[in-house]
């Protein structure tokens, strides 16, 4: 009798107990759910706000102004959730811890970039058709209306250089196949610098940054010694640079993708010429109509100071530049995207005068910004993958 | 306002539970109210005046019905407003545009839909800037409407009692949890509640699992695995391989199942922590055994709707065999169209009342005979077909994706090989939303919470603030976040 009456005690004693337990996790539980959203809510509405995303590359929003009009057109509440988004408290961290969890599940591509082993590259897109033939119909044109000579230079990016570290079966844009068929397609109507076994056998060492979608001053040389005697220079040995190894680690735009600190962070080197630099002027046009800026260097070495390092080569992009470098020779016209301000300052020593155009930012057509025929030679230089997405270059066909 | 986003999960969300905590109970009604309006003008700044008038109107035709509580044809007319009113904003704002360009279509006139013209004269006279090129939805107009509607129907019926507080039937109204994407609560299934509730530890708890279970399924599984049909979607269906057009489909089937349920289970953990017990919405559908049971498993609380004021009204199955299936036409075409004004959801609509009439007709019986894997598999690959027809835009899109997924495609835009490498990307997600689907999880959360209710609860601690901190993680990166249901 008394055993039983134990036993009965001890249950409820042991029911009570774990009652207590199960509500206390399940205080426990309320209490860390409301707290994680009050504190990081606090968070970021106390913390100091930045104006400017450096990884993001892009200005953050402001909090939107409160009035009836913008409330009707729904700007207010959109302007709200977009402040709250730039602004959320350790807003890199959430992404970076993200891509580490995502790696972790296996997981290569995200955001639009496969993290390899050593390196994150970019997938190249498949041209769009129409564009594709509009673009080089203006090209086609732009050439057989000049004398000179037009050479066009497509660079591999580094996803095709290492297309065998990618994931199995990755789509990805056959560069190689691609190249092929702009060569063909334009015929003799240009003159096709082909640098891709260049690149290809110089894979082993640092010619693309590990992080970003630009190739280094190495890979640029790489191009500029195996095209040197077609576009008529005959290219300087790699000892006739000074190297300088710039300080700071680069974390490129890739990087900004996904934030992800397990590949190593790049470093960018400045070929100088030993006495280039003496009588050169950088004429800069931010726009078509402005009067230039002149500077003394193609270096911009402000930029080597924050993110955005690349643009220490000719600073950001911008629709025109003109470099009178101090040599004796001809002159070049350089119609280009990003690859070539790092090319650049390694042609120097061969060209009295380059121009640079960067068709994006150029509204108008060519031969009213610029007298085409002034040139002796004319490079057309773009990476593949920014080349098979272009919707600029028709407009080389275009006249005023 | 949406859930999944992280002003309303930081901000919105805490801010009024802490308020709605410490209010007397009182208070809590108007605070819902309040509450439910910012969130749904949060979205909709100006059809929120218009979800206002439709709760005034159905409100009134409540108040009057009982005034009337003998003049049997007084009541009608108070019903006939009501109902009128509901149905009459669905046709305007839902509908108009898509009944035009159908007449425009069968006799070859130019009309133009007469809610544009309104929305011009609209804009001429008070500069209101309305959409003049198509009429915009009101978010959510498909579930308050119905919402409002079960209240009325159920009056005139004197199945409840009528609700003399304005701001009790408005929070019923507007309750924010439910008020976007369901699910369907029934007025008188909060009845009770909207007098009189408790709120209590066990209950907030229990709310908070709903809740992050409800967000991790939105975020991390529907998102992810939604990524991969967005990508096939939107690739040309002449050029892709039967595989890809597979896992494409298979890939939407999951999304549309997490997405939906997500958001369901999240609104059913907010009503709890309000107080509030909403049916549920989801039970498992994947696993069904037949397509009468998977619509019994699926998106419950909109069938329930429909056979209680729909298919039971117009005689239901008690009446000559013909006639049930007249019914059960009417009932899916219907369901279809609920989903979108195109004429896709029609046929998905009653592609599904056909399945279900051949499962009534005696199929259903052979069906029975055969092991139950294989009955699952019927069922799975039938409502695979489904989303075929529901998520691309055109009945041409559907004809040529049903091609392509019997090989029509050439693979020239992504083969085998472009599926194998999407699989091998996404393993653990793909492996987690299947057996989830199955029922895993849940079966797992029940046995160890039986057999171990001290570990399971202790174990749910750090798992909740764990998958809250990892949704936030994705949140914070915001790459693809879709809401779904714009078109309901």
């Amino acid at each position: 009798m008394n055993n039983n009456d134990d036993i009965v005690a001890n249950n409820k004693t042991f029911a009570a107990g774990q009652k207590k337990f199960i509500s206390r996790a399940a205080l426990l539980s309320v209490l860390l759910f409301f707290g994680v959203l009050i504190f990081l809510g606090a968070v970021t509405f106390f913390s100091e706000k930045e104006s400017f995303s450096e990884n993001a590359n892009k200005y953050l929003a402001d909090f939107p102004k409160i009035t009836w009009e913008n409330y009707f057109d729904g700007t207010v509440t959109s302007g709200i959730e977009d402040y709250v988004a730039d602004h959320f408290a350790w807003h890199d961290s959430w992404v970076r811890a993200k891509s580490t969890i995502e790696l972790a599940l296996g997981r290569r591509e995200q955001n639009g970039v496969y993290i390899l082993k050593n390196r994150i590259v970019k997938r190249a897109e498949e041209a769009d058709e129409t564009i594709l033939q509009k673009n080089l119909d203006g090209i086609r044109s732009f050439s057989e209306a000049l004398d000179a000579p037009v050479y066009l230079m497509l660079v591999p990016t580094s996803v095709e250089i290492y297309s065998d570290e990618l994931p199995k079966n990755a789509p990805n844009l056959d560069q190689r196949a691609f190249m092929d068929r702009v060569k063909d397609d334009l015929g003799d109507s240009v003159e096709f610098l082909d640098v891709y076994s260049a690149m290809m056998s110089q894979r082993d060492n640092y010619i693309y940054y590990r992080t970003d979608h630009h190739w280094t001053t190495l890979g640029a040389y790489t191009a500029y010694s195996a095209v040197g005697r077609k576009m008529g220079y005959e290219p300087l040995d790699e000892t006739a640079f000074d190297i300088e190894h710039t300080e700071g680690a680069f974390n490129g735009t890739f990087y900004s993708k996904v934030l992800y600190e397990g590949i190593e962070s790049d470093s960018i080197d400045l070929w100088h010429l030993p006495q280039s630099e003496n009588d050169l002027t950088v004429e800069v046009y931010t726009s078509v109509d402005s009067e230039p800026e002149i500077y003394d260097s193609i270096y911009f070495r402000d930029y080597l100071s924050v993110k955005d390092k690349y643009s220490v080569f000719l600073g950001s992009n911008q629709p025109i530049v003109t470099i009178n470098t101090g040599y004796i020779g001809g002159k070049l016209l350089i119609i280009k995207d990003s690859y070539a301000n790092s090319y650049v300052p390694l042609l120097l020593s061969h060209y009295s005068e380059i121009m640079l155009i960067d068709l994006r930012y150029i509204q108008l057509p060519l031969d009213s910004v610029i007298d085409t025929e002034d040139y002796d030679s004319v490079l057309i230089l773009y990476n593949v993958s920014g080349f098979s997405t272009d919707e600029n270059l028709k407009k080389l066909g275009m006249a005023g | 306002m949406v859930f999944s986003e992280l002003t309303f999960l930081y901000y919105f969300l805490p801010i009024v539970m802490v308020i709605y905590f410490f209010l007397p109970t009182k208070g809590r009604n108007i605070l819902i109210f309040i509450t439910g309006l910012i969130f749904y003008a949060w979205g909709e700044p100006f059809y929120v005046f218009i979800m206002l008038l439709s709760t005034a109107i159905d409100y009134t035709a409540g108040r009057l019905m009982d005034r009337w509580d003998d003049d049997n044809s007084k009541r009608k007319k108070c019903l006939l407003v009501s109902v009128c009113m509901n149905v009459g904003l669905l046709a305007i704002f839902k509908y108009s545009d898509f009944i035009t360009d159908n007449i425009n279509a069968l006799i070859g006139s130019d009309i133009t839909n007469p809610v544009l013209s309104l929305n011009k004269l609209l804009n001429d006279l008070f500069d209101f800037g309305l959409n003049e090129k198509q009429v915009d939805l009101p978010i959510g107009i498909s579930f308050f409407t119905f919402q409002s509607m079960s209240y009325t129907i159920d009056l005139y019926l004197k199945k409840i009692k009528v609700q003399k507080s304005f701001i009790n039937f408005a929070s019923y109204v507007s309750l924010f949890p439910q008020i976007v994407a369901g699910p369907i609560v029934r007025y008188s299934e909060v009845a009770d509640e909207l007098e009189e509730r408790t709120v209590n530890l066990s209950k907030i708890n229990c709310g908070v699992s709903m809740f992050v279970r409800g967000l991790s399924k939105k975020i991390l599984l529907a998102n992810n695995i939604g990524m991969i049909w967005t990508e096939i979607k939107a690739m040309d269906y002449s050029q892709i391989s039967a595989s890809v057009a597979w896992l494409g489909i298979l890939a939407f089937t999951f999304q549309i199942y997490y997405d939906f349920s997500g958001y369901s289970d999240m609104a059913i953990g907010l009503g709890k922590m309000l107080g509030f017990d909403f049916p549920k919405n989801f039970d498992h559908p994947y696993i069904s055994q037949s397509i009468s049971e998977f619509w019994r498993r699926w998106h419950i609380t909109m069938g329930s709707w429909f056979k209680s004021y729909v298919y039971i009204p117009l005689g239901g199955s008690r009446c000559s065999a013909l006639k049930t299936y007249r019914n059960l036409i009417i009932v899916w075409a219907l369901t279809g169209l609920w989903h979108g004004a195109s004429w896709n959801f029609v046929l998905w609509g009653l592609y599904f009342g056909v399945l279900v009439i051949i499962e009534r007709i005696g199929w259903g019986k052979i069906l029975e005979k055969l092991p139950s894997p294989a009955r699952i598999i019927y069922t799975f690959v039938l409502v695979v077909f489904g989303w075929v027809l529901f998520d691309t835009d055109t009945i041409g899109d559907a004809a040529s994706y049903f091609a392509a997924m019997f090989g029509a495609g050439n693979g020239a835009a992504a083969n085998s090989g472009y599926a194998l490498y999407v699989i091998s990307q996404n393993i653990p997600l793909i492996a987690a939303c299947v057996l989830l689907a199955g029922g895993l999880g849940s079966r797992l959360i029940d046995y160890c919470s039986r057999k171990y209710p001290k570990g399971a609860a202790a174990v749910s601690v750090p798992l909740k603030t764990a998958a809250l901190l990892i949704c936030t993680c994705y949140l914070a990166d915001a790459a693809y976040n879709p809401f779904m249901y714009f078109r309901f």
